[in-house]
């Protein structure tokens, strides 16, 4: 049985961090292992973009919406979806810089833009069977795929006020594409698939360079990140530290039926794992 | 919209970066920050240094914070977490659980010790405020309320993981400096059970030197396996837009708290640089 122990002026409770500074490497290095607990190894989280996508009005996000809805009706796929927020949420951060309000302030401010984007394809998915799911409510996804219905997360991570001063400008670095990245790793879901505007992921900006080369299947320790990019940087990082999320894919949301591949594992558009989790 | 997109503004940098940088106009390149309330002191009561101890530690602390507020001075108190922090940190790395786990288990113990204080300074003003509260402190403060908080930071399940270590990261002291900078407030003030930093341990070594002033730089050069705060609070403080000191000061001293709530540089005075 655990005890409290005292004599030296604290209560304290009988554990292996007990009076331990949780500042030393030494003792926190006794916390770690080479694996995390896996909460949903079958599922796939599929981030839609806000600029690739939404912004692009009907035309893009119907015949998503119909891919949606015959992989839904296939029902051997358990995902999660999440959303970008796009043009408004750039147009945020742009009059909160002029403003100039404070890194966190901006950060409490854009998740606002995606909520809109969940609600729009809420609002068409919902009768295929669809659902936004509140911030943290994960215990509820066995119900969700139970019955089919597909939750749609908030993609912003709840980092708001206290978002860390950025290494590099005043933006908050912490996007929708990170929180999503993180709420899958966290979940142990085995994959994140970004649906975009391009056939993957370029070496530069596919619409400014015709020469622009796509990159295939490629370990991220191989990926030299390109500086123009269709996904947070943060979300690099993210994933070189991760231990539950085996790939990372980049579909062409426009192209009927990369997005329904991804799904099944196959490799499509731009594939990035990581040679240590094979 | 000639790429089928809709674009807000001009490219002012040449590429999307992290909230896709790459759409601000260029009016908005000088960032000229504004501070939201910078007279408020943001204080952090320890767990493991203070809050354990129990009345014996707290108590005096609370008086001399409740003194400052009747002179005027704007307090918000954040909690740390302490010994049941630990304790469900330990069971949790044991069976393996992922750092955003821990990180939401983590944010409990800082709530209940909030809770605490609030109950104890309700008469004073003490009022419990949650993560989004932020933006009714001007009531609470023209009103003489000590608002008090949780220090943890609301990333929970979004916690990012650490090199080694299953901890989260961003802890209590996170939280403080973070409120701190977000509020435009100078110092982060936290109240632990020793004077600040010591060239040694003081406990093991009696002629350890006291050290008043140290920038982070220098902090980060000593290399020392411990730290006095957190690393994260101390990466981030070259970058800070506004909080640019800690101060450690002894809150079982009777005196100090009151002196660093009115500005004066006891304890240890960590700096930016």
């Amino acid at each position: 049985m655990t005890k409290l122990v005292s004599g030296d002026g604290r209560t304290h409770i009988s554990s292996q961090l007990m009076r331990e500074s949780l500042q030393n490497k030494g003792v926190l290095a006794g916390t770690h292992s080479e694996q995390d607990l896996k909460i949903f190894p079958d599922v796939s989280l599929v981030s839609i973009g806000g600029h690739s996508i939404f912004d692009r009005g009907k035309a893009a996000i119907l015949p998503l919406v119909d891919e949606l809805v015959e992989i839904k009706a296939d029902k051997t796929q358990k995902f999660v979806i999440g959303v970008g927020g796009g043009t408004r949420m750039r147009h945020t951060m742009a009059m909160a810089v002029d403003f100039g309000l404070p890194t966190g302030g901006m950060a409490q401010l854009v998740g606002a833009m995606e909520e809109l984007n969940a609600i729009l394809l809420n609002t068409l998915l919902a009768p295929h069977g669809s659902m936004p799911m509140q911030r943290d409510h994960f215990w509820d996804l066995p119900l969700y795929f139970d019955a089919g219905i597909t939750p749609i997360a908030i993609s912003v991570p709840p980092y708001h006020f206290w978002e860390p001063p950025p290494a590099e400008g005043h933006m908050p670095e912490h996007g929708s594409d990170f929180g999503l990245f993180q709420l899958a790793e966290v979940l142990g879901m085995k994959q994140i698939i970004f649906v975009k505007d391009e056939d993957g992921l370029y070496d530069c900006d596919p619409k400014q360079h015709a020469d622009a080369k796509r990159f295939g299947v490629i370990a991220l320790e191989d990926l030299k990140v390109p500086k123009e990019n269709i996904l947070d940087l943060e979300l690099y990082d993210a994933f070189a530290t991760a231990k539950n999320v085996k790939r990372v894919v980049i579909v062409n949301g426009l192209v009927r039926g990369q997005l329904a591949a991804a799904l099944r594992g196959e490799d499509v558009g731009t594939v990035i794992y990581k040679r240590g989790n094979q | 919209m000639s790429d089928g997109g809709t674009t807000a503004g001009s490219g002012a940098e040449g590429r999307s970066g992290s909230i896709e940088r790459r759409e601000i106009p260029v009016s908005a390149v000088d960032y000229s920050p504004v501070a939201v309330m910078p007279d408020v002191k943001v204080v952090k009561i320890g767990g493991q240094s203070i809050l354990d101890r129990g009345r014996a530690a707290l108590f005096p602390i609370l008086d001399e914070i409740v003194a400052a507020r009747k002179l005027g001075i704007q307090v918000v108190i954040l909690t740390g977490g302490g010994t049941r922090a630990r304790h469900i940190y330990s069971i949790a790395s044991e069976l393996e659980m992922p750092t955003g786990i821990v990180a939401t288990l983590g944010k409990y113990i800082p709530m209940q010790n909030a809770r605490m204080v609030q109950m104890l300074l309700a008469k004073h003003g003490g009022i419990y405020i949650l993560p989004d509260d932020f933006e009714k402190l001007p009531l609470y403060m023209q009103l003489g309320c000590i608002p008090v908080m949780s220090g943890m930071p609301p990333f929970g399940y979004w916690e990012k993981r650490d090199e080694n270590s299953r901890i989260p990261p961003h802890r209590t002291d996170a939280g403080v400096f973070l409120s701190a900078e977000f509020l435009g407030s100078r110092r982060a003030i936290f109240i632990k059970d020793e004077d600040g930093l010591y060239t040694d341990d003081p406990k093991k070594d009696p002629g350890a030197q006291h050290i008043a002033r140290i920038t982070s730089s220098e902090l980060v050069a000593r290399g020392l396996p411990d730290v006095v705060v957190e690393r994260k609070v101390i990466e981030y403080m070259p970058r800070a837009q506004w909080c640019k000191e800690l101060q450690i000061i002894n809150g079982l001293k009777p005196g100090n708290v009151l002196a660093a709530l009115q500005g004066q540089d006891v304890g240890t005075i960590i700096s930016a640089g």
